[in-house]
């Protein structure tokens, strides 16, 4: 790093203060030091090391999550600097995520959102009672490559299976892999809909993502 | 008959100091924050009442201290929940303490040792095995099961239960027309619409959301079952941490706003429709973000609440399921800790109590016969022991010889006295190691699968609560309300298009 903000930065984002995380990203571009090289080099390893003290169990889902709220606190402010550039930070794909309609249970989907927005995807969270057409209208509008969804209410999950039928007619079905998730969801269940994957809490949710997100790639004819 | 409706109310984590920080700081968020209703017909009624502020905009609803305590004035702290005969009728207050089975787990953990999704089949034998439980006394559903269709699913596990009970039978409905088909299925039973209204022998539960949050189907429900006087579980779920404050003194201050609020709504509906204070609240297990209902947070929660719900006047119920997987050493310690503290704490519902498992997502049969047992020994604990010139025994020990005499346990008074006043355990093992051995090495969960087996053979024989004509009809009004509610769903989502 070698810079004393840049560490600030770093440390804030560790620490999950997201006030701080954006008052510095800020003065680090103020002193010019170019956004790439500030997501590079104080943000990114800043939130892999929130992601390492949640896997060897130091970190519980209060830090880790107050940690990728201020990745996102700071991204905020690097992000127009970086399209003034021209340039484009490099996302791991485009999340449009909700609650489907007639549920607004919010936490779980939350923390999915959360995580995967920390972990180098672009999220657009929906919030709670998301209709197909607002799925849908989320997704042609910032051209998403995955749709998530969330259900708590035995009652709520069949409404999954009805935004993939509206996504098949809107031929929106093959761009997209669909998530789907919620404590009564099942993997059985999720094939049965035919979504493309399934996770039983929000670290599966981003493994799932990133691995399914591969695959697609790898599926693309080469040209 | 068994026991019903012990008073054992012993423990208290609330001084009256913290009662009375609690009571205002619910006033305080009832009246300046309120509750978020997405019910016009609610809203409509609360903005005809004094002391209720709606706001439309955001459909919140702020209500005053004073419509608070005039609708607790009129919630009842005594009524009855009846079962299909006197026998089997609840009565409730704010001392007496019941257990309910319950709720909605997805997987069953079958006799054969296969954990599976649960089927119809699995909520009838399942309601049939516990109708056999001595200590249960309000049935709810154990399961969903998995091939029914889940719009209207709630007409199915009634037309299930309700016929596979002796028990008042503890339901839920996502619209109104599904409270009014219940009305018609338990009529079949009681004789008449008239008569279910004067004599419930079903409940209905509606679960709001935390932080604050009533969904239409909350308030759709409450304003019905309450113009049919049937009683009301008006239950939050809050996750201690998540979507309620982290203290515990935070998340009873929003359980008791949410819920209160739905008791005011049914007090405007229908003044003295019987509601009932309830909880299914648990932790948020901080390393993986899962619903605790095991752990001992939960537990302290649920005893404080008891508290708080009574110095509301309002009857409580408490418990929830608990995190093991398997019933094993871990299941047994949950369990215990939980029924036992609820049990002490006045807890008037014990709710989960039998053979839930996995947060709620899985129901064992063989869990449910060990929880009974559990139960059993928990009850016998929260009965204590009388203190008289009779039990101080002072007299026989004399007769007896005092230090010259030898044993009590041939006496007339040992005989008379240990009948009524000692636990015969059923599944527990208190046989030292060679006799045991000898019998087979068997656990608990091996004595727990032998007696389901035995009883489920034995209820088969026997007469169903109802006739099979009326059982016949009861499926016959569940078909009909089924389809209704397929036509309300599809009708739902047109308008939304």
């Amino acid at each position: 790093m070698g810079n004393r903000k840049c560490e600030e930065l770093y440390k804030a984002i560790v620490e999950g203060y997201s006030e701080d995380a954006e008052a510095l990203a800020r003065q680090l571009l103020d002193e010019g030091m170019p956004p790439m090289q500030i997501i590079d080099e104080c943000m990114v390893p800043a939130i892999q090391e929130v992601g390492r003290l949640y896997e060897t169990g130091e970190y519980f889902l209060p830090e880790l999550m107050m940690g990728a709220e201020a990745m996102q606190a700071a991204l905020k402010v690097v992000q127009p600097a970086l399209r003034g550039e021209g340039a484009q930070r490099q996302v791991l794909g485009t999340v449009v995520i909700g609650t489907v309609a007639g549920d607004l249970h919010d936490i779980g989907k939350s923390i999915v959102a959360t995580m995967l927005s920390a972990n180098g995807f672009d999220v657009y969270d929906l919030g709670v009672d998301v209709s197909a057409s607002q799925f849908l209208d989320k997704v042609r509008e910032v051209n998403a490559t995955i749709l998530g969804m969330s259900a708590l209410l035995p009652t709520t999950m069949p409404y999954m299976q009805r935004v993939i039928e509206s996504a098949k007619e809107a031929g929106l079905r093959d761009q997209l892999i669909i998530l789907v998730g919620g404590a009564p969801v099942t993997p059985a269940f999720a094939e049965k809909i035919g979504a493309d994957g399934y996770a039983d809490d929000a670290a599966g949710a981003v493994q799932v993502a990133k691995q399914l997100v591969a695959q697609k790639a790898g599926q693309q004819p080469t040209r | 008959m068994p026991r019903r409706g012990l008073r054992c109310q012993r423990l208290k984590f609330l001084d009256e100091s913290d009662l009375k920080a609690l009571y205002f700081a619910v006033i305080e968020t009832l009246s300046e924050m309120g509750v978020k209703m997405d019910y016009r017909p609610a809203l409509e009624l609360f903005a005809d009442h004094h002391g209720a502020v709606v706001d439309w905009d955001n459909h919140v609803v702020k209500i005053s201290e004073g419509l608070l305590r005039k609708a607790l004035q009129t919630a009842p702290s005594f009524f009855t929940l009846y079962g299909k005969t006197e026998d089997y009728d609840v009565k409730v207050d704010l001392e007496r303490v019941y257990t309910m089975s319950g709720s909605c787990a997805l997987h069953v953990l079958d006799l054969d040792g296969n954990h599976r999704l649960a089927v119809r089949e699995d909520l009838r034998l399942m309601t049939r095995l516990l109708d056999h439980m001595p200590n249960l006394d309000i049935m709810h559903q154990i399961v969903i099961p998995s091939d029914v269709d889940e719009i209207g699913y709630e007409l199915v596990n009634f037309a299930t239960c309700y016929t596979n009970t002796w028990r008042n039978f503890y339901s839920q409905a996502q619209t109104a027309e599904s409270v009014r088909d219940q009305v018609r299925m338990a009529a079949v039973f009681q004789g008449s619409t008239e008569e279910v209204k004067r004599k419930p022998t079903f409940t209905e539960v509606v679960c709001m959301i935390s932080p604050l949050k009533h969904e239409p189907q909350n308030s759709e429900v409450i304003m019905e079952s309450a113009r049919w006087n049937i009683p009301l579980y008006i239950e939050v779920d809050s996750l201690c941490g998540a979507t309620t404050p982290a203290p515990i003194a935070g998340t009873l201050v929003e359980q008791a706003a949410n819920v209160l609020a739905g008791v005011v709504l049914a007090q405007l509906v229908n003044p003295g429709t019987p509601c009932i204070f309830a909880i299914a609240s648990g932790i948020i297990d901080m390393r993986t973000g899962a619903y605790s209902g095991g752990a001992p947070e939960t537990t302290l929660i649920h005893a404080a609440t008891a508290q708080l719900a009574h110095y509301f006047g309002l009857p409580f119920q408490g418990g929830t399921g608990i995190d093991a997987k398997l019933p094993d050493a871990q299941a047994g310690y949950e369990r215990a800790l939980q029924v036992l503290t609820n049990m002490l704490s006045g807890t008037n519902f014990i709710h989960l109590a039998y053979g839930m498992m996995e947060q709620m997502l899985l129901a064992s049969y063989e869990q449910c016969l060990i929880d009974e047992e559990i139960i059993g020994a928990c009850f016998r604990i929260a009965r204590g022991f009388e203190v008289n010139d009779f039990t101080l025994s002072v007299d026989l020990l004399r007769k007896e010889g005092g230090p010259l005499g030898k044993h009590f346990l041939t006496k007339r008074e040992t005989r008379e006295f240990y009948r009524q006043d000692r636990w015969i355990p059923t599944l527990t093992n208190r046989d030292p190691w060679d006799k045991w051995e000898a019998a087979g090495a068997k656990s608990m969960r091996q004595y727990a699968n032998e007696l389901a087996r035995k009883i489920l053979a034995q209820a088969e024989q026997e007469p169903l609560p109802v006739t099979p004509e009326q059982a016949a009809e009861i499926e016959a009004i569940c078909q009909e309300g089924v389809r209704k509610a397929k036509e309300i769903i599809r009708q739902r989502e047109e308008s939304r298009k």
